[in-house]
């Protein structure tokens, strides 16, 4: 292999990517995908609950009124409350059916009834046409139980009662090589995003290589290339070609990131969605290391498929069913992190990371959402790595007997039989 | 360069489903000529071009291009000018020809120096920031002419490049392939027009149906076909020429006419004839041309017509 001739189709190919206009609408939409997922997302689901028509039935605890008080003053929620209902505890089945009905026939969406209780002062039951959502649920219990604990305490101790309320609980995941602050969440957004970026890019850039090597046999540019190179310069050059513009839109996604954590544009911040949520937790030194490895081997191991397929396809419509098997590895991946990120450890998460075609996302993804043992990960990476060799030898070969190749698309037995002849 | 032939071959058989497209054709090429490859569309010039060039592989015979039993080892001395013409239509024309001299082995410096004067040669420096796809065809051919010699070859193969010219740029372009050849490239052109092969080749050979039918020197096979044409202008009515005896084919043109003598018959006797018959306006014995060589060889027959009568032939059409 001629290595400048290498770089010569390398870095036609990165020039052709990355002018293209795929390339541009892709770099900008993916951060302005996750900021709209970040910011935009949870405001529709806040905003999906318009308006949660409440009243409260007070069975004389007495705190009925500063429920409702509290209550109106909730800002995640918006909440309409009713005039209270003080009733006797004997007319609270009575009362209760005639709200019931007022819920069926959707004058109000829910009630909250208080009866007094030894204990705990009172007991809440909430009625509602939509018991589902457990943020409405959550806030409401939260809300009782304020009430009643600041109808006990007064003065300090109720500061320190609303202290302790706002402390919140921190998640921290512990794992063989230390501690890692924000657990499991930021492990799967992490997982999510950075997958999602290695999904977007090997699938669009490799896609869109695979049809110029089609252009290029139907203009038969093809001659003028495999006149001067050879087809593994050629293919080779493609590859890196390809990987370069993934790098570079990688570079530029991460440099946005870099600048968000840097507070420079904090209304884009990722995080914006989920409390106590940093970046720069998300993107720590372990995770992006094992990302680069994933990403680069990868990378390299679909795009040479994606190469191979085009050489062997001699129109566009042929090479969108062509591209399928190499498509479908891709796609596979990507859907079982969603599993694998809940069952880590599990056999079939073992199975699905270490089978090649899969690692370089289910094996980032058990990385970073637990920690497998060492040789498990290593295992997988050492895999890849000769999967990714053996891929783009058995793409070369095939690039080098069907580049040329005009005619009837050949079946998988003759490939072979082509790619004997060409070794 | 000592070799005495840029290119030779032997036997070269290339097959296509079973079906030979190139059967055993021998080739030798002088080194610092214009070479004529002849014959008709799908003789198989084009196939036998893509193997002297490593492109195809082969199916039998040895090739030697400059000196190289492997043409693909010697890929960066070869320049090549493909029938099917391609460019990237999006990108711009002078990294185009920095792109295409890149890969034939100039570094990417010199590749770009090369590709602008080029352009300023060929009147293209104002376009070099433009898409190629911008170009109008003559000029996108011009380009892809530069791409082919931007490296400066030992050898360069030029398949059809005329067509599809007008006559400015086919002159322009003659002239850019003889100034090749006297910077000592040997030039391959291949063509199935006969008239530009007389005007610029040498040494030719004719392919027909992958088969070499003639070969050599241009001079020696037309000193072989000897005296034996005549070409006339006259006035008379059609068929008139028909039955002449000593002429062995008659190509009657309606007011020129180019007849083929047996090799026994004398001009003047055939002379004789045509004065009885018709209006002669000019009468000159001609070196046969190549194209009566070639339809001579290939055994095209006249079709039949029925104003001209039957001349003896029995009406087959050659493809």
């Amino acid at each position: 292999m001629n290595p400048a001739k290498v770089i010569a189709i390398a870095r036609r190919e990165y020039i052709a990517r990355v002018r293209s206009k795929g390339f541009i609408i892709t770099t900008l939409m993916v951060p302005g995908m996750m900021a709209l997922y970040a910011v935009i997302v949870p405001m529709m689901t806040r905003a999906d609950i318009d308006e949660l028509r409440i009243t409260v039935i007070d069975a004389g605890t007495g705190i009925g009124g500063a429920l409702k008080t509290r209550l109106e003053g909730i800002e995640s929620l918006p909440i309409e409350m009713q005039e209270t209902e003080n009733v006797r505890e004997s007319e609270v089945e009575v009362v209760r059916q005639r709200f019931s009905d007022a819920v069926r026939s959707e004058e109000i969406d829910g009630y909250i009834v208080l009866t007094p209780d030894q204990q705990t002062l009172a007991r809440s039951q909430y009625y509602a046409r939509e018991t589902g959502n457990i943020l409405i649920t959550e806030t409401l219990e939260s809300a009782v139980e304020t009430t009643i604990l600041e109808n006990w305490f007064a003065g300090e101790e109720l500061e320190r009662l609303r202290a302790v309320q706002r402390a919140g609980m921190e998640t921290i995941t512990v794992s063989a090589s230390g501690e890692e602050r924000g657990g499991f969440l930021v492990a799967y957004i992490s997982t999510t995003i950075l997958g999602m970026l290695l999904y977007i890019t090997v699938l669009m850039h490799g896609q869109q290589m695979a049809m110029a090597i089609v252009e290029e046999k139907n203009s038969r540019l093809v001659e003028l290339i495999i006149g001067a190179v050879t087809a593994t310069e050629y293919m080779v050059g493609k590859v890196v070609g390809v990987l370069g513009t993934g790098l570079t839109q990688l570079s530029i996604w991460l440099a946005m990131v870099a600048i968000t954590i840097l507070g420079i544009l904090p209304g884009l911040a990722m995080g914006a969605a989920v409390a106590e949520f940093d970046l720069a937790n998300v993107l720590d030194a372990r995770t992006l290391a094992y990302f680069s490895i994933f990403f680069f081997l990868g990378y390299i191991m679909y795009t040479a498929m994606f190469a191979a397929i085009g050489a062997t396809c001699d129109n566009v419509q042929e090479l969108q069913q062509a591209m399928i098997p190499a498509i479908m590895p891709v796609v596979m991946a990507f859907m079982s992190t969603f599993y694998i990120m809940t069952n880590p450890n599990s056999f079939a998460s073992q199975v699905l990371s270490f089978f090649p075609y899969f690692t370089p996302l289910t094996m980032f993804a058990r990385v970073n959402v637990a920690e497998p043992p060492l040789w498990e990960v290593w295992l997988g990476i050492i895999l890849l790595i000769a999967t990714a060799g053996f891929t783009v030898w058995v793409a070369a070969k095939v690039f080098r007997a069907t580049i040329l190749f005009h005619g009837k698309r050949p079946s998988l037995a003759e490939l072979f039989r082509m790619a004997r002849a060409a070794s | 360069m000592n070799h005495q032939y840029a290119l030779r071959c032997s036997g070269l058989t290339k097959r296509f489903n079973g079906k030979a497209a190139v059967d055993n054709l021998d080739l030798e090429v002088p080194a610092g000529q214009v070479f004529g490859l002849l014959g008709p569309n799908g003789s198989g010039k084009t196939t036998t071009i893509r193997m002297v060039l490593g492109i195809y592989a082969r199916d039998g015979g040895e090739v030697e291009t400059l000196g190289s039993a492997d043409p693909l080892g010697v890929r960066d001395r070869l320049g090549y000018l493909p029938e099917d013409r391609g460019l990237y239509p999006k990108m711009k024309v002078a990294e185009q020809l920095t792109f295409l001299g890149a890969i034939r082995g100039l570094s990417q410096r010199e590749a770009k120096q090369r590709a602008d004067a080029w352009l300023e040669r060929l009147g293209l420096g104002d376009r070099a920031k433009s898409d190629t796809n911008e170009l109008s065809k003559g000029m996108q051919q011009k380009i892809q002419f530069a791409a082919s010699v931007l490296h400066d070859p030992e050898l360069l193969v030029l398949d059809e490049p005329f067509t599809g010219l007008d006559p400015i740029n086919t002159r322009l372009l003659k002239d850019l392939i003889i100034e090749q050849r006297d910077k000592g490239t040997t030039v391959v052109l291949s063509t199935h027009r006969m008239d530009q092969v007389e005007q610029m080749c040498e040494s030719i050979c004719l392919i027909h149906e992958g088969h070499a039918v003639l070969a050599g020197a241009l001079s020696e096979i037309k000193a072989s076909y000897g005296e034996s044409s005549v070409s006339i202008e006259y006035e008379g009515e059609a068929g008139s020429l028909q039955g002449l005896a000593g002429v062995r084919e008659v190509r009657d043109s309606g007011r020129t006419a180019s007849l083929l003598l047996e090799n026994t018959a004398a001009s003047q006797d055939v002379l004789r004839q045509l004065v009885d018959r018709v209006r002669v306006r000019s009468f000159k014995l001609a070196e046969p041309s190549i194209e009566d060589i070639f339809l001579d060889k290939v055994g095209y027959v006249a079709p039949v017509d029925g104003n001209h009568g039957d001349a003896g032939n029995n009406g087959a059409v050659a493809p």
